[in-house]
């Protein structure tokens, strides 16, 4: 067969980069105002349980409910957003970890809606979904030299690849536009922002808020690339894992989370022999970068001069 | 001149004959009566779960070890860790069905995991069986889905059946762990089974992975007097109650479900194990040449005494191999239809037979730890 | 059934409050959060158990051993994860509380390496001594237990107050410079706290080991975010604030089991962050509203 290069196993590999991808940004636009949140495995369980729930009972279109998760999201982004306001740094962060637990321990509990531990199943897979409904308009995979789960696992690639390029497309023009500006203002002195007139309480519930919606909508795409979900998947080590892509890429460019999430997705998958030691890895990576590089791997003056620019680029937060 | 290109010829064939066999993997070999078989194994081998993940790949470990001795097959396992998460299960899985072209799967090790493989390798037309996965509508997922796991479906109404019987059971008190796929749908045959059996249920209290002290749930229980406990948890977690609570005082029989059935909870809870009801596929003890000859091969490997988690996997591979024996070559779809077709097969479980749906038949045996040692509850 | 409650609440609670003291001195001298404080106590517990069940030795032992082997391991974190981010410039204040999440994760995993995954039997004598007052069982580790909290607390607060040492750090923990002005080592009065804060989370394992007679792998993660919990409800850098509210979330838990549903047991901590947080985020006994530190 001529495509059978094309291995669903590593389709499957890139596709949990994609959404590993979404979340290691949506943790860099929070941060992006100054604020850590930790809670975005909560947001993530929102977004994948609204989905979830609205498609399998409710009969929703995935798309539809790909948004709604979004956007429910979103909402307990505010909802939580506005009251954190008066917290900051380390405070923050702890309460925001605390919001991801209570979130898990409803989703355990609350069983008449969520399953309890037992999580939801055959919630639509994208991908087979994509399939049945091109095989009933008479297309078959075989006639572009695909087998039915090279074109699954290829289509689920693709959508992901295709999201996370326009999320991703995003969040770098918002970097060079007004508020991206307003964000690197609120993040390098909140006080100093206020008295130059931007409102931060905008800036920051509007970044939190965006950070939230990006975690749910990920969410959303994991239900629907992995048909099945339970609240064992987003713990307080999914949280953890979502800020290392973060810290480790680098938290001050758009391409750090990125590159993290990228790398530390795929790197464990390519050792799995060593797959034994990864949170080891893990914390040593954690420990090693807070002391050697803070920034992260990828900072604007790398981009920058990867770029062969001397200007701060587009993404960079140091253009404010 | 031409030695050399023959010679180089012969090289190249040395060289690369192996790479095309592994790359091919299941493919049949043609010649020899020999069936190479490469078997994908999913488990838990880092994380909270990593305990159960240990043995279940000493069980398969043993049982390679055991075919390969005899002639006629090989069969090699490439296992790949899932960490007890789903996503990584799958990539697992993928990993096995496509890049390692195996013939079939053993595992993965939880319900949770497996609803998420199940799907991909049925699509992939690979058989894969659960060792260890007890929940319900697991081999309904597709027709090559199995598993030789004794369902909590069928266990926990035998267990709890003989003890109601032999107790005179009233009322009784539920303890489950929440969090988890595998305690809670325990806990959901128990309650449906309870009430049944029209017993009364005092309440109901749960408890959390990992927890370290249950004295709060206990003290409540106590003070409600129940004839006994019917506790849905894991041995890890399950030994720690047993044992807070007969330090406790609480004399009452406890009712476990399939993971509370392991020779750790006598290890770890000691004398306090005294009591425990348990439905099990599995029974060490048991008077049957297979099961000695096991267990003292297990032990002088591994050092401890195989639980059921090793000995469920020691009986898929062992199945696996018969099923391949049947088919006659590595092929996926023939495993499959050979697999399904296994009745009355005698392996360290007993007796053991598929249904039209894949799923398991055979009678789990009652078992009650008496002064320290799972003894057969009559 | 209350008094076997609340005996059972109050030990919970007083366990809660020697590992939220752990916190509340890091917290107080350096204002940051050790994340890695959860672990290093299950150290300690792993370390006792190992004394007292493996090598069958006395339990002063066993509390010698954990406080020498926490005490150390606060000694590598302050070297290794703390100090080389302190002072630079360019730091967040995020930075030590992702290197400690860095260390936390570290020895989660080493002790599963180390011990192994399952539940850990610490078998000790002294766990069995007990004696009934009308219906209800006491046992004598529960008084130990609840002893020790006060006396950590009673020694720690006198310390501060009374001490040249403890009056160094209180220093050090009002302004870094200043106290380096009026001639106080701070480093090696940071490292001190540091130390001191890991050995108290020694004594917390070897007495949750006594208490609960099973040690696992897990306890550090969720002790640790209880005792998380508690310093924000109790005020960061609180000493008294600390032990209340131990006691109060260890009694909560207790009774929301007792008298209620036991499935929301472990939100309950998450819920008193949250609502403390947002209600007065200077926590119960907390000095004044946390200043926008940045």
């Amino acid at each position: 067969m001529a495509v059978d290069w094309l291995n669903p196993y590593h389709l499957q590999v890139a596709s949990f980069v994609l959404i590993n991808t979404l979340l290691g940004v949506s943790i860099y636009v929070t941060l992006a105002t100054g604020q850590l949140s930790l809670g975005n495995a909560g947001f993530m369980s929102i977004g994948a349980y609204t989905t979830a729930i609205l498609t399998t009972r409710h009969g929703f279109p995935m798309p539809a409910g790909i948004v709604a998760g979004s956007v429910v999201a979103a909402l307990a982004g505010i909802a939580v957003g506005i009251p954190s306001l008066r917290l900051t740094g380390v405070y923050l962060a702890i309460a925001t970890l605390g919001f991801g637990e209570v979130v898990r321990v409803v989703f355990v509990n609350w069983e008449s809606l969520t399953g309890g531990a037992v999580g939801i199943a055959a919630i639509p897979q994208m991908g087979r979904e994509l399939l049945a409904s091109l095989r009933d308009a008479g297309f078959a995979p075989e006639s572009i030299g695909l087998r039915g789960n090279q074109f699954i696992s290829l289509s689920v690639f693709l959508i992901l690849f295709a999201s996370t390029l326009c999320a991703i497309g995003f969040f770098f023009r918002l970097g060079s536009s007004r508020v991206g500006r307003a964000y690197a203002a609120v993040r390098m002195d909140e006080r100093a922002a206020e008295a130059a007139g931007i409102d931060t309480t905008y800036y920051k519930v509007l970044a939190f808020t965006q950070g939230a919606m990006l975690s749910g909508f990920a969410g959303a795409l994991f239900a629907h690339a992995t048909s099945y979900i339970s609240p064992a998947d987003f713990t307080y080590h999914r949280a953890v894992e979502i800020l290392v892509f973060a810290v480790f890429g680098g938290s001050e460019h758009l391409l750090g989370p990125v590159f993290g999430a990228m790398l530390l997705t795929a790197l464990p998958e390519l050792l799995r022999s060593v797959s034994d030691y990864r949170y080891i890895v893990y914390g040593i990576l954690l420990i090693a970068m807070m002391v050697f590089r803070p920034q992260g791997l990828i900072d604007p003056p790398l981009v920058n001069r990867l770029a062969g620019k001397k200007a701060a680029g587009g993404g960079s937060r140091d253009a404010a | 001149m031409n030695g050399k290109i023959r010679l180089a010829g012969l090289v190249f064939a040395f060289v690369f004959a192996p790479v095309l066999l592994g790359a091919t993997g299941y493919a049949e070999k043609g010649k020899g009566p020999e069936i190479h078989a490469k078997i994908g194994v999913i488990s838990i081998l880092t994380g909270p779960g990593a305990a159960y993940g240990e043995a279940i790949t000493n069980g398969f470990k043993l049982a390679q070890e055991e075919m390969n001795a005899r002639a006629g097959l090989r069969i090699d396992l490439v296992i790949e860790d899932s960490s007890g998460k789903q996503e990584q299960a799958l990539a697992a899985a993928q990993k096995l069905i496509n890049s390692d072209q195996v013939v079939a799967i053993l595992g993965p090790t939880l319900s949770t995991e497996m609803k998420v493989v199940g799907p991909e390798a049925n699509a992939s037309g690979v058989p894969i069986m659960g060792t260890s996965t007890t929940a319900q509508g697991i081999t309904q997922i597709g027709k090559f889905v199995f598993r030789n796991s004794l369902p909590e479906a069928l266990a926990i109404p035998a267990s709890i059946g003989k003890a109601v019987r032999k107790y005179n059971l009233r009322k009784v008190a539920l303890l489950y762990g929440n969090d988890d796929v595998f305690t809670k749908s325990g806990y959901d045959t128990m309650k449906k089974v309870s009430e049944e059996m029209k017993l009364a249920i005092l309440t109901t209290e749960t408890f959390q992975k990992g927890q370290a002290d249950y004295k709060a749930q206990l003290t409540k229980i106590k003070n409600l007097a129940p004839d006994a406990i019917f506790c849905s948890a894991l041995y890890e977690e399950g030994a720690v109650i047993l044992s807070q609570a007969r330090k406790m005082g609480i004399a009452v029989p406890f009712v476990g479900g399939n993971g509370f059935n392991s020779p750790k909870v006598i290890e770890i809870a000691k004398g306090a194990a005294d009591g425990l009801v348990v439905a099990t596929p599995w029974f060490g003890e048991k008077d049957d040449p297979k099961v000695k000859a096991f267990v003292a091969k297990y032990e002088k490997r591994y050092g401890k005494k195989p639980d059921q988690f090793a000995a469920q996997a020691y009986d898929g591979l062992t199945l696996m191999a018969e099923g391949l024996k049947k088919a006659g070559k590595a092929d996926r779809a023939a495993l499959r239809d050979a697999l399904a077709g296994i009745r009355n097969f005698h392996g360290v479980l007993g007796t053991f037979s598929f249904d039209e749906e894949r799923d398991v038949v055979m009678e789990p045996a009652v078992l009650i730890i008496r002064n320290g040692k799972f003894q057969l509850f009559r | 059934m209350f008094a076997e409650q609340l005996i059972n609440g109050i030990t919970l609670g007083s366990i809660y409050a020697i590992v939220a003291l752990g916190y509340t001195l890091v917290f107080g001298v350096l204002d940051i959060i050790n994340m890695a404080h959860g672990e290093i106590f299950m150290f300690g517990a792993f370390i006792g158990m190992v004394i007292v069940t493996k090598m069958n030795a006395p339990l002063a032992a066993a509390f010698a051993g954990a406080v020498l082997v926490t005490a150390a391991l606060g000694y590598l974190l302050e070297r290794v994860a703390l100090r080389p981010l302190r002072g630079r410039t360019g730091v967040s204040h995020l930075a030590p509380l992702i290197s400690t999440i860095g260390v936390s994760i570290l020895l989660e995993n080493l002790a599963h390496h180390i011990f192994g995954a399952g539940n850990q039997l610490f078998e000790t004598p002294f766990a069995e001594i007990r004696f009934t007052i009308g219906s209800t069982t006491v046992y004598l580790v529960q008084v130990v237990i609840l002893a020790v909290s006060v006396v950590l607390m009673g020694g720690l607060s006198l310390w501060l107050a009374r001490t040249r040492s403890g009056k160094g750090l209180r220093a050090t923990a009002e302004s870094l410079e200043t106290a380096e002005l009026l001639g106080v080592d701070t480093k090696r009065i940071i490292t001190a706290t540091v130390v001191i804060a890991s050995a108290m989370g020694g004594i917390a394992g070897v007495l949750v080991g006594m208490a609960f007679n099973y040690i696992n792998n897990q306890i550090g993660l969720s002790m640790g975010l209880k005792g998380l919990a508690i310093i924000i409800f109790g005020g960061m850098g609180s000493v008294a604030g600390a032990m209340a509210g131990g006691l109060i979330l260890g009694l909560s838990e207790t009774f929301v089991v007792a008298y209620g549903s036991s499935g929301y047991r472990d939100a309950i901590a998450f819920l008193t962050i949250i609502v403390v947080l947002l209600l007065r985020p200077q926590g119960l006994f907390g000095r004044a509203a946390p200043e926008a530190r940045r």
